[in-house]
C-alpha cells in the first residue's frame, strides 16, 4: 500500500511534465514558432521596404530565401484537433479553422507561391522589396482576418 | 404652458452640416474598406485620419460653435431626458430646436466610440507587415495586438450606432412625420421654443 502511494505521488510530477509536452502543446509551439520564424524574416524586409533599414540585396535575398523555404514547409500538420483557442491555453487559432482546413491550406499555398517568388523579386533595389512585402503581407492578412482570434 | 406655433429657423450652421456629411462619408468608407477592401489598407488609414480631423473639429465646435452645436446647449440631465422620452412616441413632430435630450446621448456615444476607434486603429499591429498603425511602435507588443481586437469590436459598435441613428431618423419620418434629413442638408428646420 505504502509503495503504491509512493509511486502515485512520484508519478504526479511526471504526469505534470507529460502535460506540458502533450502532442497538442507541441503542435501549438511548432506552429507559433513557424509564425515567429516568418516574422523574423519578414521584419527586415518590411524595414527595408519602409526605408527604416538600408537596402542590401544580399541580405534581402537571404531573408527572402528563408521565407521561400518556410513557404514550402507544410505547417498544416501542426493544426491538430483540440488545439483551438479555448481548447488549449495560448492558442489564438479560431475553432472555425478546423471547419475550413481546405481554405486554410489554399491560403497557405498563396503564401508559398508569393514566398517562392521572393528571392528573385527582392533583387534590384528597395522598390522591389516593397512589392514583395506587399504580396507576402497580403497573404498573412488573408488568413489572420479569418482564422486568427482578434 | 402656452403652445406656440412652430417657426422655420436656420438651425444647423454650414460647418456643422459639412462635418456631419463628411463624417458619414468617411466612416462608411472606412468601415466598408476595413471589411471588404484590398489587402493594402492605405485608403482605410486615410479615411481614419479624416475621421480624426473631423472629430477634432467637432470637439472645438462643441465649445466655440453656434449655440445648437455646443455641448452645453444639448447635454442635459436625466430629468429632461426622461421627460422627452415619455412624449417621444406621440405621433407629432418634435419641433426640437437642435439635438433633443435623448439624441444628445447618441451624439456623445458616437463621438466617443469613433475617437476610441481612431485610437485603437493608430496603435494596431495585425502582424501582416503592411497594415501597421502609425503609432503601433509607441505601445507594447501586447497592446498593439490587443488593439486589433478592440478595433474589430469597435466596428461592430459603430455599425449598431449607425443602424440606431438611421432607424431613429426613419422613426421620426414615418411615425412622427418629421423630416430630420432636410434640415441637416439645408440648415432650416421647423422648431418650437416654449421655454
Amino acid at each position: 500500500m505504502r509503495l503504491i502511494l509512493a509511486a502515485a505521488f512520484a508519478a504526479i510530477p511526471v504526469l505534470a511534465i507529460a502535460q506540458d509536452n502533450s502532442v497538442e502543446q507541441d503542435a501549438l509551439k511548432a506552429r507559433q514558432g513557424y509564425m515567429v520564424a516568418i516574422s523574423a524574416n519578414m521584419g527586415p524586409l518590411a524595414a527595408m521596404a519602409k526605408g527604416d533599414m538600408e537596402y542590401n540585396e544580399e541580405q534581402a535575398v537571404f531573408h527572402a530565401s528563408n521565407l521561400a523555404a518556410l513557404g514550402n514547409y507544410e505547417v498544416e500538420m501542426h493544426f491538430l484537433p483540440g488545439t483551438a483557442q479555448g481548447e488549449l491555453e495560448g492558442s489564438h487559432a479560431l475553432a472555425k479553422t478546423w471547419d475550413n482546413l481546405d481554405d486554410v491550406r489554399a491560403k497557405h499555398d498563396d503564401f508559398k507561391v508569393a514566398a517562392a517568388a521572393a528571392p528573385e523579386g527582392v533583387k534590384g533595389g528597395q522598390a522591389q522589396v516593397g512589392a514583395v512585402v506587399q504580396s507576402l503581407g497580403g497573404t498573412c492578412k488573408a488568413c489572420h482576418d479569418n482564422y486568427r482570434a482578434k | 404652458m402656452t403652445v406656440s406655433d412652430p417657426v422655420r429657423e436656420k438651425l444647423w450652421d454650414p460647418a456643422l452640416r459639412a462635418f456631419h456629411w463628411l463624417l458619414a462619408f468617411f466612416v462608411i468608407a472606412a468601415w466598408v474598406l476595413g471589411k471588404f477592401g484590398p489587402a493594402n489598407m492605405w485608403l482605410h488609414f486615410w479615411c481614419g485620419y479624416a475621421v480624426a480631423g473631423l472629430l477634432v473639429f467637432r470637439l472645438v465646435w462643441g465649445f466655440v460653435g453656434p449655440k445648437p452645436a455646443r455641448f452645453s446647449h444639448f447635454l442635459t440631465g436625466p430629468g429632461k431626458m426622461l421627460r422627452y422620452a415619455r412624449g417621444m412616441f406621440r405621433r407629432v413632430p418634435s419641433y426640437w430646436p437642435g439635438h433633443n435630450p435623448l439624441g444628445a446621448l447618441s451624439v456623445i456615444a458616437m463621438l466617443l466610440v469613433l475617437a476610441a476607434q481612431v485610437g485603437s486603429g493608430l496603435v494596431s499591429d495585425p502582424d501582416d507587415f503592411i497594415n501597421i498603425g502609425p503609432l503601433a511602435g509607441q505601445v507594447s507588443r501586447a497592446t498593439s495586438r490587443a488593439a486589433v481586437g478592440w478595433h474589430n469590436l469597435g466596428a461592430v459598435v459603430i455599425l449598431l450606432l449607425v443602424v440606431l441613428h438611421v432607424g431613429m431618423i426613419l422613426f421620426y419620418r414615418l411615425w412622427k412625420r418629421e423630416d430630420l434629413v432636410r434640415p441637416m442638408l439645408t440648415g432650416w428646420k421647423l422648431v418650437r421654443r416654449d421655454d
